[in-house]
């Protein structure tokens, strides 16, 4: 595009020479020209060059440079943004003279012609995508369904780096000699663990000591061991692999300290023992007890596996105002792989205040104090999935025939690679098990060999497209992708992991781009459950949700918030956003929706009246205070600081993650908000209309403030408050385009009204996920296109996801230029 | 572990008794039979003036018994430092580029380039010093360089004002486009260094594992260049990362053959998860620095505190608040205090380093002896990129004169510190990145 710019500017140049200049230039050239220095040119100085100048350069933007027209003309980023600012009515900023609008329209008119131009040879470019490694996510996934096995390695490796907010961007990510290093040892260890499992202990053994933090600070961690959530409740809850389908024990053990106002109330010698109520008599005695039985109520302890559970029992209070330190014992089958376990006092979910099992010492009253895991008994002698997935063959073990070897490697490498492989490569990996075993190796550890191999190869590690016309690729030309390649934009897409069996044998079959299969197998994705990497990396990154707990909050202004609540807070959302996604509702279920999903601690911290227990339902918000993501306590809480809450950082939050409207950084020169020269009597809002009494604050700020106002009466970390220290919340605002709300609600109203911005922000945001690639200017018109058919379509989320799979972009690929 | 090249080796290598003049890269290991190794420790968000220079008078002066707050905790090794005041690193301005101090200052500080504004594609700062270092002699031990941190690096895109989080996560950067994370995880350190245990003790069976990793290597290479062969020339620039690393490894193997076999690590394994207590935490990862350099694994090392612009609170101190959040304190006092106790809490953590160093024997003496360290961050106060917070320390293997306080002229490139130090490794440069000559007065190389 640059290109043919600067061969119509030396067309132009020349032609200002030649007297035949009608014919000479074409009317597309000309036009731009004449209007930019007519009408444009004007505009820009008398609205926009008061700030936009070389001296202030607000937004890092001057229009000094585009007195010049050639120049000017050449900007098509720069007039792209300011196109989006004149349409949404965002520049002028509110409350400052304002354009007419026939001017307004005269020169978005020109500026989308100059665009428009652009956008017609864009429409035969779809971009090119880098070759992506799989990220950390994506390995795992991948590992996960390629062989069947347990683990996660790459937990250990390095964090991926993100761009365009997202960490599947084929050009940000890279392999460092230290990630690749990761890589080997990882390739080796999942190989063995695929084909020989995980080492089995002899004879049952105590496979592990699960262990809780002890207190919400950091200093007494435990990092000897395995170390779960704090939680107040004293519950413990985390993940564990067991490694094959067996019998385990699970001990359980409770522990409890006593209050110490109770203990202040009796003798050392009761203390001592318990027994010693025998010296109390009569009335004395009965209000000893009922003070002991209150003090410690017996309660209920469960564990669960997998949400199932598989032990209940009571915890006795004894008449030392405590509980009887107990270990519960329960063995039962679990299947091999990772499972949820979850041990806890249900009935502590109930509590009005979570402190109630906090003594004045900051102990907790009652607590699991460990979970031990012994086994495995009775381990089943079937075959593992794992190995199942590798020997095809389904010989014994021992017993392979040699000429498995070679189906077994090239069913590993096709699904592997994700596509059909040639002769050369399955010999390649088959070299590896025919030297093992000459070396006197088993069978077995020659395949593993190969495995290792497999799973260091870069056609594992990288999602490549090869160009499918040699010849043309030094041309830019447009192509689809292969079938093979389309299959795994699908999954890594929806399920950040490989293509199973069905889309593979599609692929293979020539049939996925077939009438009606595309839109058939999206739609069976989208509600498999593997498309829960749709929330859990899509949204989370989305939404910033991955920040949450970060910088926790500070637990002394929050005192009831533990590892528990925020991991209560995540769930809702993610529970939430599955939702809208499996039941294909509208996504202006975003803004604003009916409903919820809670458990009794997380509705207390809320305010919420009838739910109870620890488990998560479906719960109606008619009538509360709350409803969509902006009011749920993961957004609310990521938009915080960690003492309080930040009026601008939520209003940023919205415009830039709901509306992908955010407002640029601040300029250099701007000082930042100086708290210390307001008084302290002065509410959030009185401070912030000071900064905003700064002309270079004011047109950002009359942006975010407001909506940050409407979210005041939600505090740093989400509960419901109506006053701030002793100063009432006002929790309304005027937006910059003059519109005013009272609260929440009505600010919903109106983000609701913008649903196109809306619309395309999330497109946006789901195009550049499911592309891996920052979107360019020339894939405006798609998005644009696929926003309005959300927009007849009730705005259901598979709309989004179709569009962008159907589009231009994910179907095909330009040219990756000279070889 | 590789012996340092002396003058005798060389003399008994090429079989002669002829006096060789005294080489250049044999200059700074001639006296001693212990190689000198660097690191380079990072603190992020700058410092307050006050609390960091010291009083005293004229260019060049002895450090006072009172050092100013931040600085108090290396007090004890007072005669085995030097502040170094005035150094700048331009490349961490604006120069055009509007807000991003922080994304500037993480990659600028070593790579004294000024990189460019993306949080996306196209990511490009330049070759840090720890890594040209690297290059030139990290052959020479089985890793050319560590990278190790106390602070994950941030997921997202957009860190700081459209620099990518890569700017702020990382100060060690290969190439210009390639960064290299730190590892935070005491445990991925150990690994790495001393192996997870999966080789085999017996040695024929070790042997044919050796024999069979390269097999892999082997195979996987040809992969490599297969696929090279069809990509288009931006996914080639990927795999290129691929091949150098397979190539590093491959190299690292070949060079851990020819060395016999490691002995016991003089460490133990560390837990699989991160201390959550910032003091646990830092002192695990400098105690496996020290071993790294005790067992002559690296020479080089970057040591991140906590990553640039990083929002860390510091609650075993009593701060709940973000660490950024309050190094914008607008004149706020009890803001300041916060941000210089932190600033002095990190400081605390670098003394222990020290003190581990110098209780670490080796060759004639400690490890600290043999041993040149930066503590340093790339603002300075407020989010200035000049007059930025130094230490150099470490004997240098004798070639520092330490226990002063230098002042040099406003905007001395930072880079003039780092062309001494790639001096004193042995690695010759007239330049490197914006310097403009050598650092003076660090010391008599004679």
């Amino acid at each position: 595009m640059k290109y043919n710019l600067e061969v119509s500017r030396s067309l132009l140049t020349l032609c200002s020479f030649v007297a035949l200049q009608a014919i000479c230039l074409p009317s597309a050239v000309a036009q731009p020209l004449e209007i930019y220095q007519k009408t444009v040119q004007p505009f820009l100085s008398k609205n926009c060059s008061t700030c936009h100048n070389d001296k202030q350069k607000i937004a890092n933007l001057s229009f000094d440079p585009f007195r010049d027209p050639a120049f000017a003309l050449q900007q098509k980023d720069a007039w792209g943004n300011i196109l989006d600012k004149l349409i949404t009515a965002k520049m002028p900023p509110p409350g400052t003279p304002q354009p007419s609008r026939t001017d307004v329209a005269a020169v978005t008119k020109w500026i989308e012609n100059v665009l428009g131009t652009s956008n017609k040879q864009a429409a035969l470019n779809p971009g090119s995508v880098t070759a992506r490694r799989l990220n950390r996510v994506e390995y795992n996934n991948t590992i996960r369904d390629l062989l069947g096995v347990a683990v996660r390695p790459a937990d250990e490796f390095p964090v991926d780096d993100s761009g365009y907010g997202f960490d599947n961007i084929g050009d940000v990510l890279t392999v460092s000699p230290m990630l690749m290093e990761k890589y080997m040892t990882a390739a080796a260890s999942v190989s063995r663990l695929a084909i020989f499992g995980e080492p089995l202990p002899a004879k049952p053994t105590r496979l592990a000591r699960l262990l809780n933090r002890r207190s919400p600070d950091a200093n007494d961690v435990l990092n000897k061991g395995n170390y779960f959530p704090y939680s107040i409740r004293g519950a413990m809850y985390g993940n564990w692999v067991f490694p094959v389908d067996a019998e385990y024990e699970f001990r359980l053990r409770v522990a409890n300290f006593r209050p110490d106002k109770a203990a202040d109330r009796r003798t050392k010698k009761q203390n001592r023992e318990p027994t010693a109520v025998g010296e109390q008599k009569g009335a004395e005695l009965q209000a000893f007890l009922e003070a002991a039985r209150k003090a410690a109520p017996p309660r209920q302890v469960v564990l669960s596996v997998d949400g199932q559970t598989v032990l209940t029992d009571v915890v006795e209070g004894t008449a030392a105002f405590g509980y009887q330190r107990g270990e519960f014992i329960a063995r039962v089958h679990v299947k091999a792989g990772e499972r949820k376990l979850r041990a806890s006092f249900p009935e502590l979910a109930d509590l009005g205040d979570p402190r109630q099992n906090i003594n004045p010492d900051m102990r907790r009253q009652l607590f699991v104090d460990y979970l031990e895991i012994v086994g495995p008994f009775k381990p089943s002698l079937e075959p593992s999935d794992s190995y199942k997935k590798v020997f095809i063959c389904q010989h014994a073990h021992g017993k392979h025939q040699p000429q498995c070897a070679r189906r077994i490697v090239e069913n590993l490498t096709q699904r592997a690679y994700r596509r059909s492989v040639t002769r050369q490569e399955v010999e390649s990996k088959l070299a590896l098990v025919t030297m093992a075993q000459k070396d006197g190796d088993s069978f077995e550890e020659g395949i593993r060999l190969a495995l290792e191999a497999i799973l260091a190869s870069p056609n594992f590690l990288f999602r490549t497209e090869v160009p499918q016309t040699l010849k043309n690729a030094s041309e830019k030309s447009a192509y689809r992708v292969s079938e093979f390649e389309l299959a795994s934009r699908l999954s890594y897409f929806l399920w950040s992991s490989m293509p199973d069996q069905q889309l593979l044998t599609l692929a293979a079959n020539k049939s996925l781009r077939s009438p009606g299969v595309l839109e058939k197998q999206v739609r069976r994705m989208l509600v498999d459950p593997k498309a829960n990497n749709l929330v859990d990396n899509f949204a989370a990154q989305w939404l910033q949700l991955r920040n949450l707990g970060r910088t926790k909050p500070d637990p002394a202004r929050f005192p009831t918030l533990d590892d528990e609540l925020l991991d209560a807070m995540r769930r809702e959302t993610s529970l939430f956003v599955g939702t809208v996604i499996r039941e294909d509702r509208s996504i202006l279920d975003f803004i604003d929706a009916p409903f919820t999903f809670l458990n009794g601690p997380l509705a207390r911290h809320y305010g919420i009246a009838g739910v109870d227990g620890e488990a998560f339902r479906r719960v109606s918000l008619d009538g509360e205070q709350r409803s969509g993501l902006l009011t749920q306590g993961a957004i609310l809480t990521v938009s915080s600081y960690p003492t309080r809450t930040s009026p601008p950082v939520r209003g940023k939050w919205v415009l830039e993650n709901m509306m992908g409207t955010a407002p640029p950084p601040p300029p250099p020169e701007v000082p930042v908000l100086d708290e210390s020269k307001m008084a302290t009597t002065m509410s959030m809002r009185e401070r912030l209309e000071q900064h905003r009494k700064d002309p270079s604050c004011a047109p950002c700020h009359n942006a975010m403030d407001p909506i940050g106002f409407g979210l005041e009466r939600y505090d740093a970390v989400g509960a419901y408050r109506t006053h701030e220290g002793k100063l009432p919340i006002d929790s309304s605002g005027i937006l910059p385009d003059g519109k005013s709300f009272q609260g929440v609600k009505d600010l919903k109203v109106i983000l609701k009204s913008q649903s196109a911005t809306f619309t395309r922000n999330l497109t946006e945001k789901l195009m550049t996920f499911a592309l891996g690639r920052g979107l360019e200017r020339y894939d405006r018109s798609v998005v644009d296109q696929i926003s309005q058919q959300a927009a007849q379509n009730n705005f259901k989320f598979s709309t989004l996801v179709l569009g962008i799979v159907n589009s231009q972009p994910f179907q095909m690929r330009s040219g990756d230029g000279e070889k | 572990m590789t012996q340092p090249l002396s003058r005798r080796t060389l003399l008994r290598g090429i079989g002669t008794a002829l006096a060789l003049p005294l080489l250049d890269s044999m200059r700074a290991v001639a006296k001693t039979k212990s190689p000198t190794r660097v690191a380079f420790v990072y603190f992020p968000n700058g410092v307050q003036v006050p609390s960091w220079v010291p009083q005293t008078q004229g260019q060049i002066a002895d450090l006072p018994m009172s050092l100013p707050r931040v600085l108090e905790p290396l007090a004890a090794y007072r005669k085995d430092i030097s502040v170094l005041a005035g150094l700048t690193v331009n490349g961490g301005r604006a120069l055009g580029d509007g807000p991003g101090d922080h994304g500037r200052a993480g990659a600028s500080y070593l790579t004294g380039i000024h990189p460019k504004k993306t949080f996306g594609k196209d990511l490009q700062a330049g070759v840090s010093v720890d890594q040209y270092m690297a290059q030139k002699i990290g052959g020479q031990t089985r890793f050319a360089s560590l990278e190790l941190g106390c602070e994950e690096g941030i997921q997202g895109g957009n860190c700081d004002n459209g620099y990518s989080c890569a700017y702020s996560n990382s100060i060690s950067w290969r190439t210009p486009t390639t960064p290299n994370p730190p590892e935070v995880r005491p445990r991925a350190v150990f690994e790495r260094l001393f192996g997870g245990g999966e080789l085999d003790a017996d040695p024929i069976r070790r042997a044919r594992q050796q024999r069979y990793k390269k097999s892999v290597l082997d195979s996987v290479l040809e992969d490599a260049r297969l696929l090279q062969g069809k990509l288009g020339s931006t996914d080639r620039r990927k795999l290129d990362e691929y091949l150098y690393a397979i190539r590093d490894i491959e190299t690292r193997i070949e060079r851990a053959e020819k060395q016999p076999p490691q002995s016991a690590p003089p460490i133990d394994r560390p837990a699989a998860s991160i201390p959550e207590d910032y003091q646990e935490h830092t002192h695990l990862m400098f105690d496996l620095m020290t071993v790294a350099f005790q067992t002559d694994s690296t020479r080089v090392a970057t040591f991140l505190m906590a990553i640039e612009q990083s929002n860390r609170a510091y609650r075993e101190i009593g701060i709940p608040d973000s660490h950024h959040g309050l190094t914008h304190h607008g004149g706020d006092k009890e803001k300041i205090e916060k941000c210089i106790r932190i600033n002095r809490y990190q400081m605390e953590q670098f003394a222990y380093f020290l003190g581990k160093l110098k209780a670490t024997p080796d060759g004639d003496g400690t490890l600290f002896d043999h041993m040149m360290i930066t503590y340093g961050s790339g603002l300075g106060d407020g989010h200035e990129h000049d007059n930025l917070p130094t230490v150099l320390t470490g004997g240098g293997n004798g070639l520092f004169k330490h226990g002063r306080h230098i002042k040099y002229k406003p905007e001395t490139p930072l880079a003039n510190l780092h062309v001494v130090m790639m001096d004193r490794m042995g690695i010759p440069a007239e330049s490197f990145a914006d310097s403009k000559g050598k650092l003076d007065y660090l010391g008599d190389l004679t």
